[in-house]
């Protein structure tokens, strides 16, 4: 029908006109200020006939018909249309647009014009990355995405960060954003290497995350890694980068004299702990990656590796990645496949965060060895070192560091085959199947001389060797249909509708074995047949796990609509089933809506580009992060010594058969502002998480003696407000100047709460167990530090003496009545941020570039753990060292907590200050060169004594005496603990290397 | 268009192997169903203790261990609110909010942690056993799961007093009053001793206990035991006195079971023993020896809760009680905690020449694994040796690490883990003597009538024979002897004392004699419990 209407039309053309309508081929450079543009698009409007420009900018385009238009466009700049009118030249300079409105931004699913999108949707590409060390891909974006909040307390290398979108989305489920890489989910992050990264997308409200369903309640991270571009010759990039890395703030302890004069214990030495356990790390990395392509085909190819030092001794990682995408184009362009592969090896040297802690608290009289000990102490039972044998909670951070190891190997595999059909103008197809593979064994061993969980002390059961191994594998199927038309000039009409099977493998186990012959200087985890504890019943620990049939699956649709090119309508429906509840609870239905408009197309103001208000409401999902919570299950109960066989008893927790999805519903209204120099961004949202999982406090009797059940237990309401401003101040030819800023705040307060007043996250031992700092309560905001408030009044003893709150004369300030009705309790804080700042500039002048990035969070508070427990002069515990803040005080000579230790710790940081020249060298084979140089974590305005003010956004609890820490449930109802086990701060530098063939 | 998206998702599940819309999920690593019943074969002969256990009851049996033995729970409520012993604020460490401090000084209140732990871990035990009640068991086995029921039931009733009494694996029950919990356990026992009454001639050919003498699974003795502990504080409970049908049932154990007092010639080998130690005793004797690591058997236990280092794990005596250093003494696997001390008060009420003042404490100066003297570096004294002072010098802020002696009844053994292999007695003949004794006593209002009973004990500890007794001296040589035990609160209760002032403790009122029902189950149960009065 088409062609034949086609037909007739250049057949009448023909006879009307002799100049007619013929098709042509036409050729032309596109360039931009400074030079050519390589891989630009270029498009006959209204089909999909379009190519990209090759290295030096230029391209030739078949089939062009007479009268149509082409469109130029280029990420970053803003889109021309150019009439053809019978030219076969077309030469056109794109100018830079900071606004690009006409961007395509990647969605779910697809993409879309950055102005049609009515979603709060924030996309970063590589040129407005952070530069500097990043080992972690979302470190790219920290402070670039209003809202978003990537914190890494400390900033250990072999910890990923904690990253919230919007504060908290979920209580039992996954806090972390899903990520999409190259559009397959729930892939790790660690398996992108930053420099493979072309552009970073936030999904943050619920209207935009719906589509994802389940697992778009945290917001969604979309990844589009780098990609060779058509009819480009063959590239070589490498960029190198160079860092070395000293430990910054530290808090303030005692000195071997500041120590005696307070009633320390002398043991005859002068050493500086934190000194001997840290170290000025160096750290590089190099990235080559190849690119080139064919009409039909292109393809990229990376190899990345990077050895990273941290600041604490014998820790680091080395990681190599290899990365491939190929795409070619089959059937006459009418498949399109793509094959994505990714892998990656990652050596760690987790080391001990453990020294560091033992490192502020250990007596800085006591020697490092222990032949230097001022009484007669047997040094080769401890490797030489010295120990304070006999007290709690207390090694030697230097030996912990040097006798010990703690290791780890992953090695993760992506691959990803995408096809995408197109069956006609308007149709697609797209199926995509894609894996992640990832397998580790973490090794530990403490040999034979190591007090710490060596078990030195023991006269015959010494050494441990601990072996981890897991296997993560994340398979998932997707297929998607695409509808794309415009019915006419004001009505645009796009649909999806997919399917989306997604299931998730794990199993592992963990051996730990021990008693090793002493004395010898052998590394018995690779000769465990060695070990005593085989021969003796119960010394060995070992489990395992597995889980199979973990599942999600969805059906899933999407219309987008635009009428008049200015009136933007996004819907989406998404419904949606997970293993993980109980049979007639799997199943949950996800839907958004969202609609916009571009007021100045009506408004028509002086110098606006966009005037954009939009609003979006969406519903997503989140499960808990347990498989099989909803079941019943069973212990086994052996029989003493092996006697008696066994018995099935109690499970270890309270199943619940109707636990249900948890859900969140957010309303969003945004408004888009763009001028030539200036735009804008503002987001106002409201969001409810219903039905929350959590784990609340049963009646112990009604429920077989279980005191808690995983349940949909309360209602969480966050309301905020993100604004992001964007100002050229000088731009021109030679010079220019930009500066952004980004605001966030929010407020998130729990409207409902099942699970009863309460309080949470115990300080520990010693001496502090049962003492938690954080309220948990109905109707009020979360993370609440909650506790006495100490009157500036010591008494005779050394107590500091707290204050009648209720001024009903009794003072009533033991932890046991923190939630009694005349407890003299109050709020010393929150843990949450009011706001949060980043504040970028870019200077750029010649080939001269300067970045600098200020961050900042206000108005949160910190529990000071080392403050709390080692800040008091306590004489019986003479062995610790103690914390000298500018706060400390030698009259409070007893540990409790209260206001005291419960610190502002609002901040502003120079984040982020890098250098950069392009270099001119005027060489064949090198077509550009730039050298840079970047430091980090520069310079921090703040009150707080601690080493890192940065918010802490979650909560592990307590550890202590070489426990080791659990991780795997953060308590997120828990935010502003500022724990003993955190990492030092560091300050870093770097030199960027970065060379194109 | 419909066709292919179909024939897509067809290819895309058979390409999975799973049906396309299969969320079922089978836990691998978890048992989803009871074995228990599917002919479990019991392996007879045991020998080391605990081997009798019916399969079906493992778990039930199991569920004793759980807060007898170890830090947080029942033991250390029974302990810490009596006059046995304090966990004082020894600076930094063991402050844990006043818990401990607001425990001995009985101001404690319904948020109180370990209460929680107690409440809860004591629902657990009952439904273990429900749980086992609802599968096939022999009537001896039921027997026995209804009798480990009414154990949980008597520590409720003697602790919170007004509790549910829950008889199934699920569903609720209304609060009971502490009349109707005390009625259900004694028509328990009654029950599973197949008698209506306790009398001085019962028969008790009815009952599917067995009597042999096990003390690792439940028989007529440990059912009467129970029993006869319930009767002798039957007064407390409900305000009428059964002293009668205690003596009754004390009596029948006496006469008729298998049980002798542990005394000369009842040893067993020292295994705290140090090689380079000569002071060291090879052997342990008598009383020491009733509750020594190796004490599997002993023939003074009538009901014990075995445990063991690896397979039957709870007891955590060796943790909880010393100082760090106490460690390099017996070459322990872990570090101690440093937390329980014994009151000064407590400890000088001993003769020195009772035997059971020995065999209960550490005390003094310590010496480490060779004999020499146990030192302290992060000591404030600068000799630097560990010496357990019977003095403490303060309850908080500063009570000094090594003051008070410490719990030792339990004793330790050389390389000794962190789990302790020491079988805990819930009834022992010693104990039943002591309740005859008092329950003779209490009926005809004659303290002497006691004096027998008692003098068995005090022979037994080596000292000379009582010739006068009143109820203070009784309660005396009942604390000397039941030290250790989870006995000395419900005593001081029944004799009056328990309100009374002493050392740091002030003097308390009657209503704190009866915990508070936990706060977090109050919140918890939609208003079916309601708070005991005077919280």
């Amino acid at each position: 029908m088409k062609i034949t209407l086609l037909k007739s039309l250049f057949l009448l053309g023909a006879f009307i006109c002799f100049s007619g309508l013929q098709a042509q081929t036409v050729s032309g450079t596109v360039s931009d200020a400074s030079g050519p543009l390589p891989g630009a698009s270029v498009l006959v409007k209204g089909t999909t006939n379009g190519t990209q420009t090759d290295f030096d900018g230029n391209y030739t385009l078949n089939n062009v018909a007479d009268g149509a238009t082409l469109v130029f466009s280029y990420i970053g700049y803003s889109t021309k249309e150019i009439a053809v009118n019978g030219q076969s030249s077309i030469n056109v300079t794109l100018s830079e647009d900071a606004q690009a409105l006409d961007e395509v931004v990647i969605v779910g699913y697809g993409t879309q014009v950055r102005k049609e999108i009515t979603t709060a949707v924030t996309s970063v590409s590589t040129e407005d990355f952070n530069q500097g060390v990043i080992n972690e891909p979302t470190q790219l974006l920290q402070g670039k995405v209003a809202g978003l909040n990537i914190v890494n307390k400390g900033g250990n290398p072999n910890d990923a960060p904690v990253i919230r979108l919007r504060g908290i989305s979920t209580v039992g489920g996954n806090a972390e954003p899903l990520v999409v890489i190259d559009g397959v989910l729930g892939q790790s992050l660690q398996n992108v290497d930053p420099s493979d990264i072309e552009n970073i997308t936030v999904l943050k409200d619920g209207s935009a995350a719906a589509i994802y369903g389940t697992r778009g309640s945290a917001g969604v991270i979309l990844v589009t890694t780098k990609s060779g571009g058509a009819n480009q010759p063959f590239k070589i990039n490498y960029n190198g980068q160079f860092s070395t890395q000293f430990a910054a703030n530290q808090i303030e302890l005692m000195d071997r004299e500041e120590f005696l004069a307070a009633g320390g214990t002398d043991l005859g030495s002068d050493t500086d702990w934190r000194d001997e356990v840290t170290r000025n790390a160096v750290t590089q990395v190099h990235n080559i990656a190849a690119t080139g392509g064919s009409e039909d085909a292109n393809y990229r190819v990376s190899l990345n590796f990077r050895d990273t030092e941290g600041i604490l001794k014998n820790s680091g990682f080395q990681q190599f990645n290899a990365r491939t995408k190929l795409t070619g184009k089959i059937l006459n362009d009418k498949l399109r496949v793509t094959f994505n592969s990714a892998l990656t090896n990652r050596e760690s040297d987790f080391g001990f965060n453990e020294a560091l802690r033992y490192a502020v608290v250990y007596n800085p009289t006591a020697p490092v060895f222990g032949a230097d000990a001022p009484f007669a102490f047997n040094s080769p039972q401890f490797g030489g070192y010295f120990e304070t044998l006999g007290l709690f909670d207390s090694f030697n951070p230097v030996s912990i560091l040097e006798q010990n190891k703690n290791t780890g190997v992953t090695n993760t595999l992506n691959y990803t085959l995408d096809f995408k059909y197109t069956i006609s103008d308007a149709l697609t197809a797209t199926l995509t199947a894609g894996e992640q593979k990832a397998k580790g064994t973490n090794r530990q061993y403490y040999p034979t001389t190591s007090f710490f969980r060596g078990n030195a002390v023991s006269p015959f059961r010494k050494g441990r060797a601990d072996f981890t191994t897991f296997e993560n594998n994340n398979r998932s199927l997707e297929f998607y249909v695409d509808f794309n038309k415009q019915f006419s000039e004001k009505f645009k009409l796009g649909v999806t509708g997919g399917y989306s099977f997604q299931e998730f493998d794990s199993n592992g186990y963990y051996l730990q074995i021990g008693d090793f012959p002493p004395g010898v200087d052998f590394d018995f985890s690779n000769a465990i047949e060695v070990s005593q504890d085989l021969l003796e019943a119960g010394r060995i620990q070992a489990n395992s796990y597995r889980n199979d049939d973990d599942r999600i699956i969805a059906f899933f649709a999407r219309a987008n609509a635009t009428f008049d090119d200015a009136i933007y309508l996004n819907a989406s429906l998404r419904r949606e089933g997970s293993s993980r509840f109980g049979a007639d609870e799997q199943w949950g239905l996800f839907p958004s809506i969202a609609v916009g408009a571009d007021l100045n197309k009506y408004l028509e103001l002086d110098n606006v580009n966009l005037l954009k208000a939009r609003v979006g409401y969406g519903v997503t999902g989140a499960t808990p992060r347990n498989v099989g919570l909803s079941q019943t299950t069973f212990s086994v109960a052996n029989g003493p010594n092996g006697f008696g066989s066994a018995a099935t008893g109690l499970g270890t927790r309270a199943p619940n058969p109707g636990l249900k999805w948890e859900e969140k519903r957010e309303l969003n209204f945004g408004i888009e502002f763009a001028m030539d120099r200036m735009s804008a961004t503002l987001d106002l949202y409201n969001r409810d998480v219903v039905d929350f999982i959590t784990e609340v406090n049963i009646d112990a009797a009604a429920n077989q003696g279980f005191s808690t059940q995983f349940q949909n237990g309360g209602e969480l309401n966050t309301k905020g407000i993100e604004l992001s401003l964007n100002y050229d101040v000088i731009k021109n030819d030679d010079m220019s100047y930009n500066s952004g800023l980004i605001f966030s705040t929010y407020k998130s307060t729990l409207e409902e709460n099942t699970g009863g007043t309460r309080t949470i996250a115990n300080l520990g031992a010693p001496g502090q167990n049962d003492t938690n700092v954080i309220l948990v309560k109905e109707g009020e905001e979360v993370g609440q530090i909650w506790g006495p408030r100490f009157s500036g009044e010591v008494d005779a003893n050394g107590s500091p003496i707290l204050v009648d709150l209720n001024g009903d004369g009794e003072l009533v300030t033991a932890q046991g009545d923190a939630l009694a009705e005349n407890a003299d309790f109050e709020v010393l804080g929150k843990g949450l941020p009011d706001f949060t700042l980043g504040w970028t500039n870019q200077f750029q002048m010649g080939n001269w570039d300067v970045n600098m990035f200020w961050r900042g969070a206000f108005g949160h508070s910190l529990v000071n753990a080392f403050r709390a427990f080692y800040e008091p002069r306590i004489g019986s515990q003479s062995s610790y060292n103690f914390v000298n803040t500018d706060l400390a005080r030698d009259d409070i000579r007893t540990a409790q907590f209260s206001s005291y230790y419960v610190e502002k710790a609002s901040f502003f940081r120079l984040d982020n200050l890098s250098i950069g020249y392009n270099l001119d060298l005027g060489l064949d084979y090198i077509k550009g060169a730039r050298i840079s140089i970047a430091g980090q974590n520069l310079w921090t305005i703040t009150n707080y004594t601690g080493t890192d003010p940065e918010a802490s956004l979650q909560d592990f609890g307590p550890v202590d005496n070489g426990a080791v820490l659990d991780t795997s449930t953060p308590q997120v109802l828990a935010p502003g603990v500022d724990r003993r086990y955190n990492y030092f701060t560091s300050t870093t530098f770097t030199l960027g290397l970065n060379i194109n063939f | 268009m419909k066709r292919i998206i179909r024939s897509t998702y067809i290819v895309g599940a058979l390409l999975l192997g799973v049906s396309c819309t299969d969320l079922d999920e089978t836990l691998e690593d978890e048992f989803t169903t009871e074995f228990s019943d599917n002919g479990v074969q019991v392996i007879e002969g045991a020998t080391e203790g605990g081997g009798q256990v019916p399969a079906a009851l493992q778990a039930a049996y199991g569920r004793l261990r759980g807060g007898s033995a170890n830090h947080g729970g029942y033991y250390s409520v029974q302990t810490v609110s009596s006059d046995e012993m304090a966990i004082g604020q020894k600076g930094g460490d063991w402050f844990d909010g006043g818990i401990w401090l607001r425990m001995h000084r009985h101001t404690y209140g319904s948020a109180n942690g370990p209460l929680n732990n107690m409440w809860t871990e004591t629902y657990a035990g009952i439904s273990e056993a429900n749980l086992a009640l609802e599968g096939s068991l022999t009537a001896a086995e039921e027997a026995q799961a209804r009798t480990i029921r009414a154990l949980f039931y008597w520590r409720l009733l003697d602790t919170f007093g007004r509790v549910k009494i829950i008889t199934s694996s699920t569903g609720d029950a209304p609060q009971a009053t502490r009349q109707e919990v005390y009625d259900f356990v004694e028509s328990e026992l009654l029950d599973v001793l197949g008698i209506t009454a306790v009398t001085a001639s019962m028969d008790l050919s009815g009952s599917a206990l067995g009597t042999d003498a096990d003390p690792y699974v439940i028989n007529q003795y440990a059912a009467l035991g129970l029993l006869a502990k319930l009767y002798l504080n039957a007064e407390v409970y409900t305000g009428t006195a059964m002293y009668n049908e205690a003596d009754w049932a004390a009596s029948y154990i006496i006469d008729n079971g298998p049980y002798q007092i542990c005394g000369e010639g009842c040893t067993v080998t020292n295994l705290a023993k140090r090689p380079a130690v000569d002071s060291d005793p090879e052997n342990l004797e008598g009383y020491s020896a009733v509750f020594a690591p190796n004490n599997q058997y002993n023939p003074e236990l009538i009901w014990a809760i075995f445990y063991d280092e690896t397979s039957a794990t709870g007891m955590n005596f060796s943790q909880m009680n010393f100082h760090y250093s106490t460690q390099l003494t017996y070459a322990l696997d872990q570090q101690p905690w440093n937390g329980y001390q014994v009151l000064e008060e407590f400890y000088n009420s001993y003769d020195d020449a009772d035997a059971r003042k020995q065999a209960s404490f550490l005390a003094g100066a310590q010496t480490d694994f060779d004999g020499a003297a146990l030192l302290d570096y992060a000591s404030d004294d600068p000799t630097l040796v560990v010496e357990y002072t019977p003095e403490i010098s303060e309850l908080e802020p500063n009570s000094p690490r090594q003051s008070g002696v410490r719990a030792a009844k339990f004793s330790l053994q050389l390389f000794g883990r962190q789990e302790m292999n020491n079988d805990y007695p819930l009834f022992r003949l010693g104990q039943v003597y002591l309740i005859r004794g008092e329950a003779r006593a209490r009926a005809a209002g004659d303290w002497s009538l006691a004096l027998p009973d008692v003098n068995i004990t005090r022979e037994r500890a080596g000292l000379p024979a009582a010739t006068t007794m009143d109820a203070d001296t009784f309660l005396e040589e009942r604390g000397h002897e039941m030290f250790q035990e989870s006995a000395r609160r419900t005593d001081l209760i029944r004799f009056g004392k328990y309100g009374e002032a002493w050392w740091e403790k002030g003097a308390s009122d009657a209503s704190k004699t009866i915990f508070p029902i936990p706060q977090d189950q109050i919140n918890a149960s939609n208003g079916t419990l309601t708070q005991n009065p005077g919280y």
